[in-house]
């Protein structure tokens, strides 16, 4: 007598067998134990004993992060430095005396400035401490990376000279609107900590 | 095996926090090791394998979109990790024991468990039955995270399958 391969009882305990092996398990006793049999191997398989690590492997982990944070600062490092050069030279770009382009001079001074005042702010708070909750550090984060994008945008600027000057000075207002927004959550994330 | 987490301890993960980030390893570090250790041979690549998933979990938690439960996304990164380096050291090396056709049968000696017999498969072999049996993945799922067709998972389970019962059946009759 035929009986199934293993392969026809793993179609049937998925439901996919053939219909030779569907009425062949109806009427054989050696092929309904073993077919029984597979599924006890599951279940004793799921049962065994969660096998735990001999080490603890998370600070492995987490000097690879540190080390790849303190790389993400130093790049970011970067990006300002690119941003000072971006300033100066859309500084000279708008030096014209008379006009829309003089207003635009003034307008872009003002503004970095204010970006500036908002930078020195910012050094006063350590990054390094943890936050107080999820939600405060997911905005803080958010602004980060919005201001990283940005200064990305602003350094592009210069490489590309000719891209128009008003357009410069409203870059450079978003940035500091997201520079307060920042240093408002990071002053408040402080007086929490006690800093 | 249901594996849940507070939302706002995902929350702080992502915001990159690093105590939460902690959090999280403490979590899941015991189901990761014990599935990449049933399905590979030696602990320390299992121990390597659990390193790497973290560093990607940790590197990629941003994306995560609470789609399904973390401990699922989680997993996912921790099984396509094990089986990449159970293909890198095919490419190495042979594989042994059950693969190797026509090979007698591994001397297990009397009252062989189930847990035993299970060690003496090939990766590929613990992989595929581990993954299905225990984890719960379709075969479609197993094929395309090994980058191989379904019936080849089908037939390596069927094959593992056979060889844990002939393991079992001699271990009971010596």
């Amino acid at each position: 007598m035929m009986h199934c391969t293993m392969d026809d009882l793993g179609a049937l305990q998925a439901g996919e067998a053939s219909v030779w092996a569907r009425r062949h398990i109806t009427t054989c006793a050696i092929c309904q134990q073993e077919l029984e049999k597979l599924y006890q191997r599951a279940a004793q398989l799921k049962a065994l004993p969660a096998l735990r690590p001999p080490r603890d492997r998370w600070p492995a982990v987490q000097a690879v992060l540190r080390a790849e944070r303190s790389r993400r600062r130093r790049t970011w490092s970067a990006w300002s430095g690119s941003l000072a050069l971006a300033a100066t030279i859309a500084a000279v770009m708008l030096v014209r005396p008379t006009g829309e382009g003089s207003n635009l001079h003034a307008e872009l001074s003002q503004v970095k400035q204010q970006s500036a005042t908002l930078e020195d702010s910012l050094k006063q708070f350590d990054v390094e401490r943890s936050v107080l909750s999820g939600q405060e550090a997911a905005v803080m984060a958010a602004l980060e990376d919005r201001i990283s994008l940005l200064d990305g945008t602003l350094a592009q600027q210069v490489e590309g000279a000719h891209q128009a000057d008003a357009e410069l000075v409203r870059l450079w207002q978003e940035r500091v609107g997201l520079m307060r927004e920042l240093v408002k959550a990071r002053a408040t994330r402080a007086r929490y900590v006690g800093l | 095996m249901a594996l849940a987490v507070p939302d706002v301890l995902v929350a702080q993960a992502q915001a990159g926090d690093e105590a939460a980030l902690e959090a999280l390893f403490r979590a899941f570090e015991v189901p990761v090791y014990n599935l990449v250790r049933r399905m590979l041979r030696r602990p320390e690549d299992a121990e390597d394998v659990l390193q790497e998933t973290f560093l990607e979990v940790v590197r990629n938690i941003k994306q995560y979109r609470g789609e399904g439960h973390l401990w699922g996304w989680v997993r996912k990164i921790a099984s396509t990790k094990a089986l990449m380096r159970i293909r890198r050291d095919q490419i190495r090396a042979t594989e042994e024991l059950d693969d190797e056709p026509g090979k007698p049968g591994i001397h297990v000696g009397a009252n062989i468990d189930l847990e035993r017999a299970f060690e003496h498969l090939s990766e590929t072999s613990r992989a595929v039955v581990w993954l299905h049996d225990v984890e719960g993945y379709t075969h479609e799922e197993i094929a395309e995270q090994m980058g191989k067709s379904v019936s080849f998972s089908k037939s390596q389970l069927a094959r593992a399958h056979v060889r844990l019962r002939r393991m079992l059946d001699e271990g009971a009759t010596t």
